[in-house]
């Protein structure tokens, strides 16, 4: 009961703030877009900060999710279910995150399988690659638009339904890396060898972290497709990928409280300068500036945190411990 | 379960590196309650051993059989859930988890899971039908576990409680409570190889094998440990094999002795008849006296 307790009383306060703030057109784009990435970030942050592995194909993850739900939503679109109104759509919609999430986590079996044999350097090359292969196999598929993408995939997606995400998200990461069967993970990251003596499966719980990590990631794919109404496989490449680690490594791999931080930050940021120069000249090539300078931006402060703090902001640190530690003082 | 049953043998077990034989036709059986040691000069193939025996390395030839079973192949970490368990000479913690996860994560080897492992186990040593059945299984208590930890259902939390307190009780027989919530690597040398003991123990072994578990430590630590190892023995009926570099040390605790060198069998048996070898005497002497 006490398990529920907290998803319930997020989804309530959701449903609130969705029906005070849902007719900010800007706001709820900004923080879906926003929430989109937090769950890119902390599902990542289960194999690269977790378990140790080192994954850089997030967004092949993502657009799998993201096509297979669009695909789904544009399939149903005439669909209803007599009597239900619009909480006929939000089952449909539901329905294609579930999808998404799901045909994504497939692929991150396929994709942990070879993490069985391969480490480091080389698990990252297999992941780029994967990532890659998504991306070109979307180019080339005319049913799927080709490199014009998909759209007028119907806008089911509300701020509540994102940030309801981002939540479970958050709690699925937070009780895995705090239950015992959780915890081997981080024996993996520490130290491999001896986890294997110690009679955990490393190649299981290697497997399943992909597994877990990618549903999430496709999950976020389907929302991202609900808001955006238009996808094309450009927004998918390398460079998002990268990102999500930006996200991650710079909130200190294996924090969920910097999972959370950076992709906030780091999201808001450049929408922050991008209206700040719409502000100073109207014309729109300023805000082109911005995602040119957001690359080199973003790798100067990569390196800036490595130096400064190698371990990333939080560490391994994470908000509900300092919370656990003062209850447990005073 | 008696004390006396056949745990670990080693059947003329050897292993080559490229051209250098690190050990060759080695001979070894580990009964339940026996205290045996495993001794050499340096580099003599006592780790590497252990290596072969635990399923890090695969011998180029000869058999490893735990509990009857031949396990050549096997992964160490289906040979850990077969009564086998070891310390690593160079400590191998998991440096940033406290002491007590350290001992909880070794702790998940015995959990009860849906389907009995056991019977997992017996499918997986039949045909290729039941192996995949098998491998279906296993994957299915895996996800399982998971899915009550994300649930936190009463039995998932009933488990944590458990397995905390059986950690807790490893943590107390290695004199380490004191520890329980420091992270492994902030602990004195002498604590962090008994923690490793205590993490051993938590996959509730029928054999524990000790690389150098005295390595470091002074005289006073070397003979408090020593009188440990014989109360491990009696406490969890274990079988243990001490690899020490120190002949002294061996001669006091254990009934049985091999000596490598250079990854041959130079002399077995009781550590009087081991001491009064030539070979064993020329081994060491050629080594000079660095240990004494
Ligand atoms: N993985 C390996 N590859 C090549 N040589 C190895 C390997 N492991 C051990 N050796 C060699 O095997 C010999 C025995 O080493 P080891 O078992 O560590 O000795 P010790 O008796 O001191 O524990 C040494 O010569 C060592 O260099
Ligand atoms: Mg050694």
């Amino acid at each position: 009961m006490r398990a529920w307790a907290p998803i319930a009383v997020a989804a309530a306060a959701l449903f609130a703030l969705q029906l005070l703030l849902g007719r900010f057109e800007f706001f709820v784009y900004l923080a879906s877009l926003v929430g989109v990435n937090v769950i890119l970030a902390v599902s990542l942050n289960i194999i690269n900060g977790m378990t140790g592995q080192f994954s850089i194909g997030h967004a092949g993850f993502m657009a799998v999710g993201a096509y297979t739900a669009s695909v789904f939503s544009l399939a149903t679109n005439d669909t209803r279910i007599a009597g239900l109104g619009v909480v006929s759509d939000q089952i449909f919609f539901v329905a294609a995150l579930a999808l998404g999430g799901a045909a994504a986590a497939l692929c991150g079996f396929l994709v942990g399988l070879p993490s069985l044999r391969l480490r480091g350097d080389y698990l990252a090359i297999v992941t780029l690659g994967f990532g890659e292969i998504i991306r070109v196999i979307v180019q080339n598929t005319p049913s799927l638009g080709g490199p014009l993408g998909l759209s007028g995939v119907p806008q089911y997606s509300t701020f509540a339904m994102v940030w309801f995400v981002v939540f479970i998200t958050v709690l699925v990461a937070r009780r895995l890396a705090s239950s015992t069967h959780g915890r081997a993970l981080w024996a993996i990251r520490e130290d491999e060898v001896a986890a294997e003596a110690m009679g955990v499966d490393t190649t299981a719980y290697k497997v399943r972290a992909f597994v877990v990590s990618a549903f999430f990631a496709g999950v976020a794919g389907g929302l991202f497709t609900h808001f955006q109404s238009v996808i094309t496989p450009a927004q998918f490449d390398f460079t998002r990928s990268i990102d999500i680690v930006v996200f991650i490594v710079a909130g200190g791999l294996g924090s969920t409280t910097g999972a959370v931080s950076a992709a906030v930050v780091l999201t808001l940021l450049p929408e922050a300068l991008r209206s700040l120069f719409g502000a100073i000249g109207a014309d729109s090539s300023l805000s082109a500036v911005v995602d040119q300078i957001r690359k080199p931006l973003y790798g100067v402060l990569l390196i800036i945190i490595m130096l400064a703090r190698p371990q990333g902001i939080f560490g391994t640190n994470e908000a509900w411990d300092l919370f656990k530690k003062k209850k447990a003082a005073a | 379960m008696s004390v006396g049953e056949v745990i670990l043998e080693a059947k003329a077990t050897s292993i080559t590196f490229g051209g250098l034989k690190a050990l060759t036709s080695f001979n070894l059986q580990v009964k339940r309650g026996d205290l045996k040691g495993l001794i050499g000069p340096n580099g003599a193939g006592k780790t590497t051993a252990f290596n072969v025996l635990t399923g890090v390395y695969l011998p180029t030839s000869g058999d490893v059989e735990v509990c009857g079973e031949r396990v050549n192949g096997r992964r160490p970490w289906e040979i850990n859930r077969r009564g086998l368990a070891r310390t690593f000479q160079n400590i191998r913690l998991f440096k940033s988890l406290t002491a007590l996860d350290n001992v909880r994560i070794a702790v998940i080897a015995n959990t009860k899971p849906l389907f009995a492992r056991d019977r997992i186990a017996r499918l997986r040593s039949g045909s290729s039908m039941n192996r995949v059945a098998a491998k279906v299984l296993d994957a299915s208590n895996n996800y399982v576990d998971w899915w009550r930890a994300l649930l936190k259902t009463p039995g998932f939390l009933r488990e944590e409680a458990e397995l905390t307190a059986r950690a807790d009780a490893l943590l107390e027989v290695m004199g380490l409570s004191h520890r329980r919530d420091e992270q492994a690597k902030n602990l004195p040398y002498g604590e962090q190889r008994r923690l490793e003991i205590a993490r051993a123990l938590g996959t509730q072994p029928k054999v524990l094998l000790l690389d150098e578990p005295a390595a470091g430590m002074n005289t006073r630590e070397k003979a408090d440990l020593m009188v440990l190892i014989r109360e491990l023995r009696e406490k969890f009926s274990l079988g243990i094999l001490v690899i020490e570099h120190d002949m002294k040390l061996v001669m006091g605790i254990c009934e049985h002795i091999t000596v490598l060198d250079h990854g041959e069998t130079i002399a077995a048996g009781d550590p009087a008849a081991v001491r009064a070898d030539p070979k064993v005497i020329e081994a060491y002497l050629g080594e000079a006296p660095a240990h004494a």
